[in-house]
């Protein structure tokens, strides 16, 4: 019972920190790129007043239909999951043998769920993005899942907690140096940070899945984007650069905050050097990047 | 005149004789870089065919003109360009008053489908034989049979409203979905319609409806405006390139009317032209970048291309409308004091220039994204009559400063940047090459400005009934004015054709097979300025009394622009 509980109140951390803290670091982000485009740029508080401003302007939708209405939340919702899921400093809150399989599932539904979005909305626009969404994912997702067996294979376990555990007190290795990479790439994509915001592509598709969206369903899925990014990046600096590692949450949540800060600037430095690829060349990058993921198992499995 | 000019000349006249089969063909001389042809209009077709396909001229422009008030019938003016002679070649056709109707030919030079369709629109002579007669320019609403460049319509018609106007586009194709870019889209900054048909995200077609930014401007200027109040509407044209539509007109009138233009005068022009080409192409990298998500480009060539900005309005008192052309010269003089600031000004822009060049070169997601996407051949090039960069980088080095040399390129030519490569990159390496060779020129026309007048005195009234067509490279490609003189101290024509008219024109033929990923760039490579393109069309609500736009209504008509955000 009270196990049950701790457990409820570890969920609400991690939503909390995941929901609350994703629009700050979006706004450090602005102001990064700001400064490199010899910009001011608006105040890192920005995502907020975004959002609540989103969040206080008319539903206008394009089309009906219950399916349509409730994606939206939906998609905050199975990314808020995905936090419960990602370890934040200490393990998981929901944490359990085999959870590693589940995580991969869970962070495809985002994707699926604005895809969905996008088809609903009955626009070519969302219709093209969309599909580009859909292509994205299914050939970034083997990347994610490649690296994440690595740390797996090295920890022989399915369990995120372990493999952290083991990348711990192992330190690193040239197998998963190359996974985290790998894992980095992929993650500029699932944040939607050129070269691939394709699904989005504002000057081609006017923001694919999302042309349609407006007020509160556009802020959910504004929302839903940072988070993703944010929990996404914990789950990199969690599984493949756990170091320093003090075993007390209240010191190993800030230090993994930092480190997430650390790695989305970086994100965010690339997205500001790069203009967009084309899908099939995306595509292409990713066939790659996912045959060079292999070897990192290969090195795994010779134990380096 | 040399002998090898001389031969194509016999040729011209050897090739016009044997198509018109003995009927009876003028040819005068209007001016010594000027050949005009009197021919029947069943003739034209064959003639533009072998001055096109045989002789290998250059189609420029189609000119309409309601001759009736004098007495005559409407005029139909082919304009064609023999480059390499500096020659223009001018055939002339008349459609009675009672049959107005020519022989199209858009069949033989395909560059003729919208100055045709823009005759038959604005003039209504009909061109027979057209193969794709849909209305061009008016407004799907226009009534039928109200033709706008008549003289007998006056410039503030206002037609009924009519509430179902809608494009007459192509049938869409089995199998092919339909991707509306426009009326308003991001990347367009003023409205233009282009209808792609996809399959998937290839491109397997694609139909275009533009001029929905009429402003009547022609109009404007030979029922309205005198000869030097137009410089100040020409100039509003296009929201970049203004000077180069100032001075165009000035010097067509200047041609038309023998009018010797001081040397001091020529040199400034060419630094104002030249000092237009950099703040531009700086302009178009930063908007090719944002196209393809590369906002840092943009917000860097914008930064360098401030300062330039900023020195035009130290030279003119304005950033963009300079207001400094008039018939014969200039309103107003380049104070040599100024010269010290414009040299630092060049050294810094170049520095940082050089900077963004040697990042865009090395960057290979660029060259991803732009390498043999929106190929144009340089067939496509020849027969669709594309111009300026678009041109050079498909191998085909055309220049109106070298073609046509006017203000001071005579005394110090460009060089030419051309590419081989056809597509989107080649175009990027041409307007970076250009941008260099512009700061090389301003910097030549600088050190050997002369002194004296700047203007030109003129005694006598701009005769009437004299006609000069003449060429500027503005920073998109060749902008044509032709000017036709008339007796109430304004043109009987003025005719405008900005380089965006060619080059639209080829987006058909550049983005099929491509992606929808690949449309917004393509376009964007050929650098289009709708509003320079489109024109025509206006109506004044105000009154019905003949009005007289002044300085202080301009500069108002100026300013609506400015906060429409419409700064192409």
């Amino acid at each position: 019972m009270i196990h049950g509980f701790v457990i409820a109140l570890l969920c609400l951390l991690n939503v909390g920190i995941a929901l609350l803290l994703s629009p700050l670091y979006e706004g450090i982000l602005r102001k990064m790129k700001a400064a490199l485009h010899s910009r001011i740029g608006p105040p890192v508080t920005q995502p907020y007043w975004d959002l609540l401003k989103l969040l206080g302007k008319e539903d206008l939708r394009s089309v009906g239909g219950a399916a349509y209405a409730s994606l939206p939340p939906l998609a905050l919702g199975s990314v808020l999951l995905l936090a419960t899921m990602t370890p934040m400093g200490g393990a998981a809150p929901l944490s359990f043998a085999g959870d590693m399989i589940v995580l991969l599932y869970v962070a495809a539904m985002g994707a699926v769920l604005i895809m969905l979005c996008g088809f609903a909305s009955g626009s070519p626009y969302a219709y093209v993005g969309s599909s580009r969404e859909m292509m994205m994912a299914l050939s970034v997702e083997p990347t994610l899942a490649i690296a994440l067996c690595v740390g797996a294979f090295k920890a022989k376990s399915l369990a995120l907690y372990s493999m952290t555990a083991f990348q711990a007190s192992n330190g690193p290795s040239i197998s998963m140096a190359i996974a985290g990479l790998a894992f980095f790439l992929a993650l500029q994509a699932q944040a939607g940070k050129l070269p691939f915001d394709i699904a989005e592509a504002d000057q081609e598709i006017m923001g694919g899945p999302l042309v349609e969206q407006s007020g509160p369903r556009l802020a959910l899925l504004r929302w839903t984007m940072w988070t993703r990014q944010l929990v996404l990046a914990f789950l990199l600096v969690e599984v493949f650069l756990p170091w320093p590692h003090f075993g007390a949450l209240a010191f190993d949540l800030p230090a993994s905050g930092i480190k997430v800060l650390a790695v989305l600037l970086l994100v965010g430095l690339v997205d500001v050097v790069n203009p967009r690829l084309r899908i099939d060349q995306a595509m292409g990058y990713f066939a790659r990047l996912a045959l060079s993921g292999l070897s990192a198992l290969a090195f795994a499995v010779i134990g380096k | 005149m040399n002998t090898e000019r001389g031969q194509v000349l016999a040729a011209v006249h050897e090739m016009v004789a044997a198509r018109s089969a003995g009927a009876s063909v003028s040819a005068t001389w209007p001016h010594p870089d000027t050949l005009h042809f009197l021919i029947d209009k069943k003739l034209l077709r064959s003639v533009a065919d072998g001055l096109f396909n045989q002789l290998q001229a250059r189609f420029l422009i189609s000119v309409g003109t309601d001759n009736r008030t004098l007495g005559g019938d409407f005029g139909i003016l082919h304009v064609f360009s023999l480059d390499r002679e500096k020659l223009y070649i001018l055939l002339e056709s008349r459609a009675p008053a009672d049959d107005p109707r020519v022989d199209s030919i858009t069949g033989v030079v395909p560059g003729a489908d919208w100055a045709e369709r823009e005759f038959q629109d604005a003039v209504g002579v009909h061109p027979e034989g057209h193969p794709d007669p849909r209305r061009l320019l008016l407004p799907d609403d226009w009534p039928e049979g109200v033709y706008p460049l008549r003289r007998d319509f006056p410039y503030n018609f206002r037609p009924p409203l009519a509430e179902k106007g809608r494009p007459e586009m192509r049938a869409t194709p089995v199998g092919a979905s339909v991707l509306p870019m426009g009326p308003f889209f991001p990347v367009l900054e003023e409205p233009a319609y282009f209808r792609l048909l996809v399959e998937g995200e290839t491109i397997v077609g694609c139909d275009t409806r533009l001029f929905y930014n009429h402003r009547g401007i022609e109009k404007l200027g030979d029922s309205v405006l005198t000869y030097n109040e137009i410089p100040f509407l020409a100039e509003r044209i296009c929201g970049i390139c203004g000077f180069i539509h100032s001075a165009c007109y000035c010097q067509a009138v200047e041609k038309a009317a023998d009018i010797e233009v001081p040397r001091r005068a020529r040199y400034i022009r060419t630094i104002m032209l030249e000092l237009e080409r950099i703040h531009s192409h700086l302009l178009w990298l930063g908007i090719a970048g944002h196209i393809i998500g590369f906002d840092t480009v943009l917000m860097q060539t914008w930064r360098i291309r401030e300062p330039v900005m900023w020195l035009c309005e130290a030279i003119s008192g304005n950033r963009k409308t300079y207001g400094m052309n008039t018939i014969g010269g200039l309103r107003r003089d380049l104070p040599n004091d100024m010269r010290p600031q414009l040299l630092k000004t060049l050294a810094d822009v170049e520095k940082e220039a050089i900077a963004v060049r040697d990042a865009i070169i090395g960057d290979g997601v660029l060259r991803a994204r732009t390498e043999t996407v929106g190929v144009l051949t340089m067939e496509s090039v020849r027969s669709v009559c594309v111009v300026g960069p678009p041109a050079r980088a498909s191998g085909v080095a055309i220049d109106a400063r070298i073609d046509h040399p006017y203000a001071a390129y005579d005394e110090i030519p460009p060089r030419i940047v051309t590419q081989e490569g056809c597509d989107i990159w080649a175009r990027v390496v041409v307007r970076v090459g250009e941008l260099m060779e512009s700061i090389r020129l301003v910097r030549e026309a600088l050190s050997a400005l002369p002194e004296g007048p700047i203007c030109a005195e003129i005694r006598d009234e701009i005769p009437p009934g004299k006609a000069a067509v003449s060429v500027v490279e503005a920073p998109r490609g060749e902008a044509i004015h032709y000017v036709m003189t008339g007796g109430d101290n304004r043109p009987y024509r003025w005719r405008v054709r900005a380089p965006s008219y060619a080059n639209l024109q080829a987006l058909p033929a550049a983005v099929a097979h491509g992606t929808i990923a690949d449309v917004p760039i393509t376009l964007g490579s050929l650098d289009p300025c709708f509003s320079c393109t489109e024109r025509l069309e206006t109506i004044d609500r105000r009154t019905n009394a003949v009005r007289i736009y002044r300085r202080s209504e301009l500069m108002e008509m100026s300013r609506g622009k400015g906060v429409r955000g419409g700064a192409r």
